[in-house]
């Protein structure tokens, strides 16, 4: 996929030192549409969406946070810890204001997997279709994010083949 | 055919490099500031190189400004007054500024370059902190997931600070990381033993300097630490005070009750301490030993979900809970929090419901 300048600027935001120190592309050296793209096909397989992927993350996250700070179990077989630590970021694609830097560990008692995520995750994955690049120590794989939070298969979405970052 | 597509590339390479060329003499020349003064305070001035940014720089001169993240503008905390010479604030900067405190002319000193001669205020306080030289004389695990650091100081070899303060240590490179990391950790230890800190240090995933704690750091290590800071420390009142604390959030509390023990203090204090199971309390002994030593303390930990195992009779239920249930009046009573950030903010609003003024309410979100 062809790739806009201005989609070249919103990469150029996501490299090591300009956002955060890593920055979000890891060691994924495909354009950013690419990325998003790849994705987005990889969600449409599982049967989800982005924006339904982001609710249930969202929902752990708001669950967990009845621990205020400790790991507390969640229905039906859950343990969430939500913890935050100084420090706000912005969305690298541009949205206004900032986000909490709060991480949100699942730990999913049945499978005895667990996946950790951040408020930005959230807000990138529902908002933008993009998971981080490959090797980016945040990146979250769309399968084990279905598979360890249990996320049920949604309806079509209405355009299947765009992702929400190049709509 | 092939001739024209090799001098094309030619072309374009031999353009390519004259302009990285023109790009590095004027990143040497143009770019170039030169030396830049920095008035500090109206009382003393300083010669710097220019170009770097503000937080950089003073911290080369040996003036260290808290920063939480490195410099990347992020954190909001090595706000400084530039009176003058830094222009208008940078979008970055924005979001962390409060619009009285665009009036007074505060900055992020981390986004600001020294360009052109800078008129700056700094804290007093903050021409007490130095940079130390240390040395790993103890890594005791506290629990599965928090050890606790002791620091030798080489050089120089003692610190003066006040019970509650912290410092900032520097992770040096390593796998997770090209370049020195800081990151600030409330001191454990007794304010009185100038020569040592102590840190309790939590894993976090991903963490670059909580990765380094629990899985390279060693007893032998050499270790550099900067501070102390912060403004989290017992006020001289004759008030009871309630302590809330939560899993690393114990550090300054502890520091706290050595000083009240070095002093003699004699105040009611009442220390909840929030975990989740037996396995998550640590420092039991040395919390009976505090009890047995003050005249009028109480350590009372509280358990939210403790295991099938743990055979528990002591408080159960979130702190905030407990804290509402065992605290019977906040009458001439202050609060000192320190833990998560969803901790601190539910404690305030229990102890805001049940009488305390907000101002009496002293907390540390994890610094």
């Amino acid at each position: 996929m062809k790739q806009t300048p201005e989609m070249d600027a919103i990469q150029r935001q996501m490299r090591p030192g300009v956002i955060t120190r890593d920055g979000f592309l890891g060691s994924d050296a495909r354009k950013l549409a690419d990325i998003l793209e790849f994705d987005n096909a990889e969600v449409n397989r599982l049967g989800l969406t982005h924006e339904g992927i982001a609710a249930r993350m969202r929902e752990l996250r708001d669950a967990g946070r009845k621990g205020i700070g400790l790991a507390t179990r969640v229905d039906p077989h859950f343990e969430v810890r939500v913890d935050s630590v100084r420090g706000k970021l912005p969305c690298p694609f541009g949205h206004a204001g900032l986000v909490q830097k709060m991480n949100t560990t699942v730990r999913n008692l049945a499978g005895g997997r667990e996946i950790t995520y951040t408020d930005l995750n959230i807000h990138m994955i529902g908002g933008h279709g993009f998971y981080e690049g490959r090797g980016s120590a945040f990146r979250l794989e769309p399968s084990e994010l279905k598979e360890i939070l249990e996320i049920p298969e949604s309806p079509p979405p209405p355009s299947p083949g765009m992702p929400p970052g190049l709509r | 055919m092939l001739t024209a597509f090799l001098i094309s590339v030619g072309v374009m390479c031999a353009i390519t490099t004259v302009l990285a060329v023109l790009m590095i003499l004027a990143d040497a020349t143009i770019a170039n500031y030169g030396d830049v003064r920095i008035t500090i305070n109206d009382s003393k001035q300083i010669t710097v190189e220019g170009g770097r940014h503000l937080l950089a720089t003073l911290k080369d001169e040996q003036i260290f400004i808290p920063s939480a993240c490195g410099g990347r503008g992020s954190c909001g905390l090595c706000k400084l007054k530039i009176l003058e010479g830094a222009g208008d604030p940078l979008p970055t900067e924005l979001p962390w500024l409060a619009p009285d405190e665009q009036r007074r002319k505060v900055r992020l000193s981390c986004q600001v370059k020294v360009k052109n001669p800078l008129r700056i205020e700094i804290p007093e306080e903050l021409f007490n902190v130095k940079q130390y030289e240390a040395e790993v004389t103890a890594i005791r695990d506290l629990t599965y997931d928090i050890k606790e650091v002791r620091l030798k100081l080489l050089s120089p070899a003692a610190i003066s600070f006040r019970a509650g303060q912290f410092v900032q240590f520097e992770v040096p490179p390593y796998e997770l990381s090209n370049e020195p990391v800081y990151r600030a950790y409330s001191i454990s230890s007794d304010p009185g033993k100038e020569d040592e800190i102590e840190m309790e240090i939590r894993y976090v995933p991903n963490g670059i300097c909580t990765t380094y704690v629990h899985r390279h750091l060693k007893t032998g290590d050499k270790a550099v630490v900067n501070g102390p800071y912060g403004d989290f420390y017992l006020r001289d009142t004759n008030r009871g005070i309630v302590f809330v604390a939560g899993g690393s959030g114990m550090a300054p509390i502890k520091s706290i009750l050595h000083q009240m023990l070095n002093e003699g203090n004699r105040r009611t204090a009442r220390y909840f301490f929030g975990a989740r199971a037996v396995k998550d309390l640590f420092l039991l002994d040395e919390m009976k030993d505090f009890q047995s030593k003050l005249p009028d303390f109480q350590f009372i930990p509280a358990l939210s979900e403790p295991g099938p195992g743990d055979d528990w009779s002591g408080e159960q239920g979130l702190i905030t809970d407990v804290v509402d249930r065992c605290l019977e009046t906040v009458d001439n009573t202050e609060a000192y929090l320190c833990g998560s950030p969803l901790m601190i903010d539910a404690c305030i609003e229990v102890l805001k419901n049940k009488g305390m003024p907000g101002e009496l309410i002293y907390y540390d979100k994890f610094a």
